[in-house]
Order: C-alpha cells, then structure tokens, then sequence
C-alpha cells in the first residue's frame, strides 16, 4: 500500500506587526475508507497563546488558534503522513436514477450521511441551471450506470473547462466559472458538485492533495503546488466513490484525503482575521506531495 | 348609547378593529373611546404634534438618521397619536400562540443543530435544510447551547375576515422592544388620564423580564453575570433602539471595537484595563458576528472569535449564533410538522397566505387632518426567563402604506399597541417575588474606552464650536455697528480681529495677502469661520451619537437643534440671530454636562476635552490680539473683541469700569482663577482630572503647564509684536498639546482593523 507525505508550509506576511490574529484551519487530515493517517503535526509560529483541536459537524479535524501578541508572520507548517489504498468499486453499477431515489427516500442514519451533500449551497448555485444541464443531461441518460455517468461527466468537465488561476479567485461565484469555461481545481470539484446535486446525486467536495513528482515518463499534473480539491459521489449500497474532474482521475490515485464539505466553506485550508494597523499583506504557499514507498 | 365620537369611516366589508359591519364601535373600543376623549381634528393634530415634539426629545428617527452621520436616505420614524387595542381575552390566546411558537422554534433549532431528528425521521427535507444560507455548521450542538432564542419576537396580523395569522417570526436579532418601551413612554405623556381610564397595562417592567432572561443564560458559574448589547454602532438602522435598552437595562452598549476574545472570554476594553463580559445580547444578526466564521458578511467587521468562544462555553450569545435559520422562508413552512414531531401539538396560529387582503384600523392622516383606516401588523415581545415565557402586555404596530408586503413596511409610522387588563382583575404585577438581580455595571467606573474618547473628542467640539461662533458673532456685530472700524489705527482693529477669526479657527496666524483691502480679508475669514463652527457642530452630533447612553435624555434634545443648526450653517446662513442660537445650544449642552452628568471617568473625559480646548482657544485668542502691537486706539475695539470672545467683557467692566487696559486684560484672562474662562481656571480643572484619574504623567504635563503659566507677560516690544506676550503663549501651549498626545496614547485604544487573511 503506497505512503504519501505532504509537506505544507504556509506563510502569510504582514508587513507590520498585528496585535492579534485568530486562525481556523482544515489541514490535518482524517481517517477515511482507503486512507489511513500515519502522522499529522501542524507546526505555528509564532506559539499560539490559545489552541483548540475539534471535530466539525462533517467529521473532519479542525485546529483553531490565536496569537494575542505583536507578530509580523504567521507560519503554518504542516507535516502529513498517510497510507492509501484504492478501495474497490462497485461490483455491480447501479442505475443512477435507482441512487437518486434511495437518496431522496433515505431515512435514520442514511438521511444524516447523504442528506447534507444534496444541498444546493451558496457555492454550488446558479440561477439558470441551462450550464448544468448542458453537462449532465448527455451523460446521466436513462439506466446508465452512476460510476459511469459520473466518470463521463468528470471527462466531460475535464474536456470543456480550462484549468487556468488567473480566471478565478476564492470568491468567484459559480455562475461566473460556467461562464469563464476555466479556473482552479476548486473550481471544477464545485462544477461536478453542483451538476451532481442538480440530478439529484449526493455530492462531497473534498479537500486535500495530490502527488507533486510524477513517476518518470508520465506527465505532470495539473493542481499541484497547491491544496487540491476533488469531490465525492454517493453512489447507493457501496457508500462513496471519489472523482477527480480536474485531472479526469478516479482518486486516490496519488491522491490524500485531508476533508469534505458542502463546498469550500466548509473545508477552507486555512482562515484567518488579524487585528492590527493596516499593512501589505502577502501569503505563500508551498506544498509538496511524495509517496515514500 | 355608547360614547362615541370617533369621526372615522372603515372601508365596509373589511374587518376592522374599532367598528364592526353596522358602524358600531367594539365593546372593547367603548371603553377607549371615552378613555381617550373627543378625537376631533383639532385634538389629534395637536396630539400629533405633541408626539413628534417628545419623539425628537428622544432623538429618534433624528439625530442619527436624519443627520449626517453617514447614512444617504432618512426615515424618521413617527407615533400615530391613537393607540392600538387588544382585549385580556384575545392578548392572552394571541400570548398563548407566540410562547407556544417561541417554544417550537426553540425545539427546531436545538433538533437542527443537535440529534437531526427531522432529518432522519424524514419531516425535514435535509436538501432544504442543509442548503439555507441561515445554517451555520459552526454554531454548536447539544451540550454547547442551552437555550438558542431567549428573546423572539412575533409579527401579527389580522386579514380583512378578522382572523389572525403569523406574518414573520423575528429570531435572529428582534427588534422593537426598545420602540415599543419608547412609544409608550411618548403616549403616557399625551395620555397620561387615557392610559389609566381604559385599563391599559403597564409595559416598564418588560426590561427587567428581559435582564432576567439573559441573566439566565449566562455560562454556568457566573453568579453576577455581566451582560452587554452588542451593537453595529451609530449607522445601524435601530441604533436609537440599542442605546436606549441598553439604558434600560443598565448594561453597557458595546460596538465590535470595545471588546476582544482572550482565552475563550469576551472582554470589554475599558479605561482601566479588560472588563470580562459574559452575555452578549446581540442586535447585530449572525452574519455580522464574526469574521472568522465561514459565511461571514462584511469583510472585517464583527469580533473574531466570538463563535468560537460561545462554542467554548466561555460567553453565551442571546439569541445563540445560528439562531437567524428560523428566519427562513422555508423553515417556517416546516415549522408545524416540526412542533407536532417534536412536541407533539399543533401550532394554533397559521402563516398569512400571500396576497391575503388585511384588517384596518384608525390612523391619523397629516395630509387631511382626518382618521383614515389603514392595515397594520403588530409585533409582540416573548423573553424566555425562569423556566418560563413572558410576552409583554403591550407592543409596536407598523402601519401598512399602500401596497407593503406586511414583511416589509415601507411607512414609518408606528402604533403604540394597549393590551387591556381582565375587568376586575387586579392588576398583576409582570414578575412575582423574583429574586433581585445584582446590578450589572457601576457606570461611574466602567467605561468603554471608546466612550471615554467620543466624550473628549466631543467636548473638544463643543468647545471649538463655541469660540468660533462667539468670535464670529463678535467681529460681525463690530463691523455692523461701526463699519468705519476698518480703517481704524492704520488697520489696526482689521488686523487683530482678523488674527482673533483665524485663530478661533484654530488655523496659524498669517499676513493679509499683498494687494488684498483689508475688509475683503477680515470678510473671508468671517465666512471660513462659519465654516469651522458648522464642521466642528457636526463633530459634536456624530461623536454624542455613539454615546447617548451616557448623555442625558434631555440632551438628545438639544443635539437635535444643534444638528439643525449645522444644516443651516451648511446652507450659508450665518446671521447673528443664527449664531445665537448656536450659542445658546451650546450653552445648554455645557450645563447639562455639569448639571446632569454623574462625576464619573466618563464625564471627566468630557470636561478635559472641554477644558484643554478652552486653554488652547484663550492662549490663540490672546497670541492673535494682544501680542500685536498696536496703538492704543485700536487695541481698545481689539481688546474688547477678545474679551467678549471669550465671555469676559461683562466681568472685566464690573471689575475695572474703565477703558482697556492691557494688563489688566491679559490678567483676567490668564490668570484670574475666579474667571471661568480665563487660562488659570482651566489648568485648576485639567489639574483635579488628572488627579482622579490617578493619573502622575498627566498630573506632571498639567504641572509644568501651570508653572509656565505662572509667568507675567511684561510689555516688550519687538518688530510689531510684544515678545513676551508671544513667549509666554508659546511655553504653555507646548505642555497643553504635549497633554493633548499624551491623553490619546495613554487613554484611547488603538484603531482596530480586522483583517480577514485571504488564501485558497
């Protein structure tokens, strides 16, 4: 089973010192079928003066803290080691209307787990679906296979949009990426979440990695050097499968669980407010994915 | 035959409150009607007129929106002078309807955020649910929050067949309580007899149930739990509302500014250090709270953290964040299969259907001077308190122009809402054998570093307001009198009562430009000064408006004509009768400030501001004036200038009764301590402030400001100018400016600038 290590250095520069700072952070990963979490330590500097770790109403690990001295940076250095494993798929792909009726039909336990990755959120809503449609309506036709028509609607995204940052940024709205036709991998796992959502498809967007060095003679891929994001289909008995539409891959290929969400809101990498006099504000990211095996 | 002489008409075939289908007056409105007399034109204009008047005492409507405090658009809100009437009997179903609503809307939330039983027992659609913008993962489940609504308010409405339904449930931050407790408080003035004689309850105690009910969710603990209203300041739209219950309820009123999370605790920033605060009554709704929080509104504003401490246990929110999902269009659509789900009952009140055509009741119509009948809805308090709910016996209505959704009343106009005792009850008091609450705060020694700055700054105002408008009044009524004064002494007068102008204006003292007549010149700093005395009034409005809570009822009043006086000074209207008037209200501002203001910290940083700017206009007054060196002809109308700018003239008259005399004009104002506007006398109040703030760097500032001010400025005169007047200036004011810096470093907070981190 391979390892994969994620060495995460995030680096935000004030320019003056802040008085105080408060931070929320998605960066250490959890447990997930097929991944299991070797190591997870997150490094700050400077020393928090208070630190909380918690548990979200998603299940994933949350560190919040806050530093209440004058401090010119803050450093957030996480060190991930994880043991992934493809779990198998469905041996029999079901229907994809059959799974859209068991999840609108789910009651008890199943309702709590599906139930929340069905809503149309601020991230994952258009006023016109006619985009949406464009893209699920020649993939989820009648009796096919959910795996298939999702994989056809990952190629499908793949194909149509551009990966291209200078497209978006973190407040982009949706409707503006279906226009665009591009944008980041957060982009594409919020397209495939919310086409997902529109037929009726429990839909995660997960948050994590994907491998920096890619084995010799295969091309590098898009997405790295950055947190990466995929999402995550219901897709009945069997319970989950990931998609990758940035990549059109099926994960974990080389790639590490760190949460899921609604959408972005809910597994934000890192959040923060400082409290100070206004000065230039800079952030680096560096992320570096190895498998150790 | 029933007293009846109401002239007013409803539409027929429309429920109304006050006739029924014959044109006959409710019983409950015989009784009323004869409480409240004949209501004939006369006699409701002259009420209106009477509520508008104590509505403006209070500052509502006016002072922050009617003025320029920042916001464009202006709704000054109104009282209708007839009140709206409900019977014991329909109160108490109604009462009965809102706790039982209050309480399945607490039992919704709790499910919501908690075990999700409507979730998985399939009453809630979870799509539905999990896709409100009002669900907030982040706000905590069981075992965190208590209790998630302490104070709801509910939205009545009766349509045209006389049945009532629900229009709004208000969750999130509910507002009205505070104008319904104003609107009483202005009806009781007009009606003092009415309210008696029809048997109307009394409301005042409504804010102690409320005290009571937020006492109760304090974090476990906490014996003398220490609450706040937590307001977005000034621009918000119920401001008026804010400052006012916070008064009421005796606690302090907080903006994001004042306070700061440390070790899962809120702290108010206070003069003497951080202040814990356990309760945070919020008038600002979930969206505003906290930057930190995903779904946040408004970039930086709000208190980072705050959530997060509430999740900790360390401060509760009243009502809990996330409390703002039962404001949701579709969470009141679930709401009755929530409350049989989980209580097992069904709501006895049902949402208005849209498009329902309303009840009516009489209105008074400035336009006709008539009764008009027009549909309201009216909103009823619940506070959640002892294991109990209290609705309060009384409320606001909004009356309804044409075409309002009852959501969204567009027409300021509100009702004072009477809900009638039981005939030969006894009334009952609103609270029976309650233990007493342990006060909150002692105001006289708390303040919020913030106030305590708005309170300088504005006392700084004032005073600046003044010696520009008095030097303004002085120098026109001069020049009026004798317009020959310009040419006086080659110039002389000209030259000194333009220096006194610019130095009133608190601008460096120059030469009159090359070319320039010298009634041109004096004339352009008459009309700059206008200019400062209308900046430095709005100054004053702004900075009292953020801290009305600790200025008295009546000053509300004054600020009103002061605001007035601004716009007018901003329309160019600058006559004597107009500064007067300035002057006058500024004068009573200053007397309320020592009449009606308790000696805490609070008012001494109001009356510094006020003293260090009088010491610095006396000082400007006299470098303009009296350093120059003129002949004794033109020192004579230049030295009585200044003295009447500063109040002196009178008291130099009484005391010497002859011609000016330099000497003697310079020690009335410099060092006479007995002149309460000389020099002398406000290095003695700046010196007893300092003292009671246990203050030893200010006391050393202020002390070697009184040595330099010990000096005798002797006649020594040098290039046009009499050195030793301009050396003695100089030497004093250096340790009042260095007073002036030290205050704001030593006292006032840093600006705070929240900063959300941006990052993918």
């Amino acid at each position: 089973m391979p390892r994969f290590r994620v060495d995460h250095r995030t680096e935000y520069l004030y320019g003056r010192a802040m008085a105080d700072g408060f931070t929320s952070t998605h960066l250490e990963p959890r447990n997930a079928p097929g991944q299991q979490v070797l190591l997870a330590n997150l490094r700050i500097e400077p020393t928090p003066d208070e630190l909380e770790q918690v548990t979200d109403p998603w299940g994933n690990r949350v560190t919040l803290f806050a530093v209440h001295h004058p401090h010119e940076s803050l450093l957030l250095h996480s060190i991930v080691e994880v043991e992934v494993e493809s779990p198998p798929l469905p041996a029999h792909d079901p229907p994809w209307e059959t799974v859209v009726r068991a999840a609108a039909a789910a009651t008890g336990d199943l309702a709590l787990e599906v139930g929340p990755y069905l809503a149309l959120t601020e991230q994952t809503t258009v006023d016109t679906t006619d985009a949406l449609a464009a893209l699920t309506s020649p993939e989820f036709v009648p009796g096919r296979g959910v795996v298939e028509a999702v994989r056809g609607l990952c190629g499908r995204i793949f194909g149509e949009f551009r990966f291209d940052p200078d497209v978006t940024d973190v407040s982009t709205p949706l409707a503006t990426v279906l226009v665009e036709r591009g944008g980041v991998c957060q982009d594409f796992a919020h397209v495939a979440v919310a086409a997902l959502r529109s037929v009726g498809l429990p839909a995660r967007y997960v948050s994590g990695y994907i491998e920096t060095q890619p084995p010799p003679g295969q091309p590098k891929l898009m997405g790295v050097d950055a947190s990466h994001a995929w999402c995550s289909v219901w897709v009945g008995d069997h319970g989950w499968v990931d998609f990758d539409p940035t990549n059109d891959q099926m994960p974990p290929q080389r790639h590490v669980t760190v949460g899921w969400g609604r959408d972005y809101h809910d597994v934000t990498p890192v959040r923060g407010v400082v409290i100070g006099a206004g000065g230039t504000q800079s952030l680096t990211v560096a992320v570096d994915v190895t498998c150790l095996d | 035959m029933a007293f009846d002489s109401l002239r007013y008409s409803p539409v027929a075939g429309r429920f109304d409150e006050v006739r029924t289908d014959d044109g006959q007056l409710r019983p409950t409105w015989q009784a009323v009607a004869r409480a409240l007399g004949p209501l004939e034109p006369g006699v409701l204009i002259e009420r209106q007129r009477q509520a508008d008047r104590l509505l403006d005492a209070e500052g509502t409507g006016h002072l922050v929106h009617d003025l320029s405090v920042g916001r464009a658009e202006s709704h000054p809100w109104r009282l209708d002078p007839v009140p709206f009437v409900l019977d014991a009997v329909e109160f108490e179903w109604l009462a009965a309807c809102a706790v039982q609503r209050m309480q399945a809307i607490e039992a919704t939330l709790a499910d919501c955020y908690g075990a999700q039983r409507l979730v998985a027992d399939g009453v809630l659609n979870p799509a539905t649910l999990f896709g409100l913008p009002g669900y907030r993962p982040t706000a905590g489940g069981p075992g965190v929050i208590a209790r998630w609504v302490s104070h709801y308010a509910i939205d009545l409405v009766r349509d045209d067949g006389g049945v009532w339904y629900v229009a709004h449930d208000a969750v999130d931050a509910p507002s009205g309580l505070g104008y319904s407790l104003l609107n009483r408080a202005v009806l009781a003035r007009l009606l003092p007899d009415g309210l008696r004689a029809a048997g109307a309850s009394s409301i005042h105690r409504h804010a102690d149930v409320v005290r009571r009910a937020l006492a109760a969710v304090a974090p476990p603990g906490r014996p003398s739990p220490r609450t706040v209203v937590f307001s977005g300041g000034p621009t918000s739209d119920t401001y008026v509302e804010h400052s006012y219950l916070a008064t009421r309820l005796g606690v302090h009123l907080v903006e994001a500014a004042d306070v700061v999370m440390r070790a899962g605790r809120l702290w108010l920033r206070a003069l003497n250090g951080l202040e814990p605060i356990d309760v945070v009554y919020r008038r600002l709704g979930d969206a505003y709270l906290d930057p930190l929080e995903p779904g946040h509104h408004g970039g930086g504003i709000g208190v980072p953290g705050l959530v997060w401490g509430a999740r900790r246990g360390g401060v509760t929110l009243a009502n809990a964040y996330g409390a703002a999902l039962a404001e949701a269009p579709a969470f009141a659509a679930a709401l009755p299969d929530a409350a049989q789900h989980l209580l097992g009952e069904g709501l006895r009140l049902d949402m208005l259907p849209s498009g329902a055509r309303l009840a009516t009741s009489p209105v008074f119509d400035r336009t006709s001077g008539s009764l008009v009948p027009r549909p309201l809805v009216i909103r009823l308090q619940v506070a959640a308190h002892d294991g109990t709910f209290t609705v309060m016996r009384g409320g606001a209505g909004r009356v309804l122009a044409e075409g309002d959704e009852p959501l969204h009343p567009t027409a300021q106009v509100a009702k004072d809402v009477w809900v009638l005792d039981p005939p030969g009850v006894p009334r009952s008091p609103v609270l029976v054998a309650a233990p007493s609450l342990p006060p909150q705060v002692d105001f006289g020694a708390s303040v919020p570093t913030r106030v305590a700055d708005a309170l300088y700054f504005l006392g700084r105002a004032a005073e600046r307001a003044e010696v520009a408008a008095r030097t303004l009044r002085v120098v026109s009524q001069q020049l009026e009198q004798d317009p020959a004064l310009v040419s006086v002494a080659d110039g002389g007068w000209a030259i000194g009562a333009r220096a006194l102008l610019r130095a009133a204006q608190g601008v460096p003292l120059t030469a009159v430009p090359e070319g320039v007549p010298l009634a041109d010149a004096v004339a352009t700093e008459v009309w700059s000064a206008a200019g400062v005395v209308g900046g430095q009034l709005a100054t004053v409005v702004r900075e009292a408006a953020s801290v009305r809570e600790y200025l008295s009822t009546t000053t509300g009043r004054v600020l009103g004509r002061i605001a007035e006086a601004q716009v007018a000074l901003a329309d160019g209207v600058v006559s004597p009768d107009a500064l007067d008037t300035v002057l006058v209200d500024l004068a009573a501002l200053a007397g309320l400030a020592t009449e009606s203001t308790v000696r805490g910290p609070a008012w001494r940083f109001l009356d510094l501001g006020r003293r260090l700017e009088r010491a610095l206009a006396v000082l400007g007054a006299t470098e303009a004036a009296l350093a120059l060196d003129v002949s004794p002809l033109g020192l004579q109308p230049v030295a009585e200038a200044t003295l009447a700018a500063n109040e002196s003239l009178v008291a130099y008259r009484r005391r010497y009764r002859s011609d000016v005399d330099l000497d003697a004009v310079l020690d009335l104002l410099l060092h006479d301590d007995a002149n309460p506007r000389s020099l002398a006398y406000q290095l003695d109040r700046l010196r007893e402030h300092v003292a009671s703030l246990a203050w030893p760097d200010g006391a050393t500032i202020v002390n070697d400001a009184s040595l330099a001010a010990l000096g005798h400025p002797s006649d020594t005169v040098a290039a046009g100018r009499r050195m030793h007047i301009d050396a003695f200036v100089i030497g004093v004011r250096g340790h009042l400016l260095g007073l002036s810096d030290a205050v704001v470093q030593r006292w006032f907070a840093d600006p705070v600038n929240p900063t959300v981190m941006r990052g993918r």
